[in-house]
């Protein structure tokens, strides 16, 4: 897309493409603060129970 | 404070996984490639099948919800000489030890660093360290931490008497300091993997843990209370399993700043708009209201989850919390055991 979009001027200030804006509203703000301190032991798998080694004898 | 109202919480629940896994994650995988040197100094999980834990068909897992203190399972568990099979949370052997209750098995999981092992006393723990860490005195848990540093000392007393006589369900995802005392204290060491991810996906973490240590896989639920819960019903092969202290909640009373997160909700939503993140819930069994965070209601959904696809019976005897649904039966836990036990 990039490649196609080729203004013919000249920004006044420079665009960085890969920089996306993040939201920054209360509930976003949690969540990134979360993503640090939440969390529970271990994470899991839902479904599944024990999986046994192959050589553990039944 | 409502459910409705809870809509960051809510959301926070449906992220749990993926929170869990940047938390804990690379420090659990971490913990069990540096305990691949401990392997021999134990058996694996494995031998506890063969193993007859308890008299009968039923087991009690005791967890440390707020309930344990003000339901005392273990006062009626000794009153009624129960003889089936009792597994401890880590974090529940103090409770069970003052009472002159010795576990069949303890199960422990969390890899923290250093939190975990004030479970089985720290013998390193000072004055400083508790000061720079108030996760234990801040909460709702049991109030013989209250007072720190004789808990401390009082669990690595009474850990150092009873430990030998006591197996633990060791997680390979447990902290040096946590291994380090299981073994100082003579306990009887099971190992086990637990599920970071699907054990059957390709490149999954999990089997290639299991490739290293050969040691069986248990979906721990996200927090040690359901992994005991597990370790009861498919590893000893109990078909009748009740549950105390499993609350994954605190009561409507308690203040938030007894709550496991509550520094994090402050510091991003301020103490007037902590409704929300907790997440309030009616106990019907009980008649009366619970609240939670986003984590224990994780461990709630998957609980429940868990429960609707496992082959043996589940009873919650916590006598509060949030933990109920259509595959656990509830009721006090003198009513399970003059029933089944």
């Amino acid at each position: 897309m990039t490649s196609v979009l080729k203004g013919n001027f000249q920004a006044a200030k420079a665009v960085d493409a890969k920089t996306r804006a993040e939201p920054d509203d209360l509930e976003s703000r949690f969540e990134r603060e979360a993503m640090k301190k939440l969390g529970g032991s271990i994470a899991y798998v839902a479904k599944k129970k024990v999986k046994w080694a192959e050589d553990d004898a039944k | 404070m409502s459910e409705t109202q809870s809509n960051i919480g809510l959301q926070l629940v449906q992220k749990m996984g993926e929170l869990t896994w940047d938390r804990h994650g690379p420090m659990g995988v971490a913990n069990a490639k540096r305990n691949l040197a401990f392997r021999d100094q134990g058996k694996s999980l494995a031998a506890l099948r063969k193993e007859q834990l308890g008299e009968g068909d039923t087991a009690i897992v005791i967890a440390a919800g707020p309930s344990l203190k003000r339901q005392d399972p273990a006062k009626t568990l000794l009153e009624r000489n129960y003889k089936g099979a009792i597994v401890t949370t880590e974090s529940a052997l103090l409770y069970c030890l003052r009472q002159g209750l010795v576990p069949d098995l303890t199960v422990t999981l969390d890899p923290h660093a250093t939190r975990i092992v004030r479970w089985f006393g720290d013998p390193h723990l000072t004055r400083e360290s508790l000061k720079a860490d108030d996760y234990f005195s801040r909460q709702d848990m049991d109030k013989a931490f209250a007072d720190e540093m004789a808990a401390n000392q009082e669990i690595l007393s009474l850990l150092n008497t009873y430990g030998p006589r006591i197996r633990i369900a060791l997680s390979t995802s447990a902290s040096q300091a946590v291994v380090d005392r299981v073994l100082e204290s003579g306990m009887q060491v099971y190992w086990w993997n637990p599920m970071f991810d699907d054990p059957d996906a390709p490149d999954s973490i999990t089997a290639e843990l299991q490739a290293m240590n050969r040691f069986p896989c248990v979906n721990a639920g996200g927090n040690v209370g359901s992994a005991a819960w597990m370790m009861a019903g498919e590893v000893l092969g109990k078909p009748k399993v009740a549950l105390t202290g499993v609350d994954f909640s605190y009561y409507d009373e308690t203040p938030h700043r007894n709550t496991q997160y509550y520094k994090e909700a402050v510091a991003l939503v301020g103490e007037d708009n902590l409704d929300q993140v907790f997440i309030r819930l009616f106990n019907p069994h009980v008649n009366a209201w619970f609240y939670t965070d986003p984590a224990y209601m994780w461990y709630r959904e998957s609980f429940l989850e868990m429960a609707r696809d496992a082959e043996y019976q589940t009873f919650n005897c916590t006598g509060g919390g949030i933990l109920f649904g259509d595959a656990i039966a509830v009721c006090p836990l003198s009513e399970f055991l003059d029933k089944h036990a």
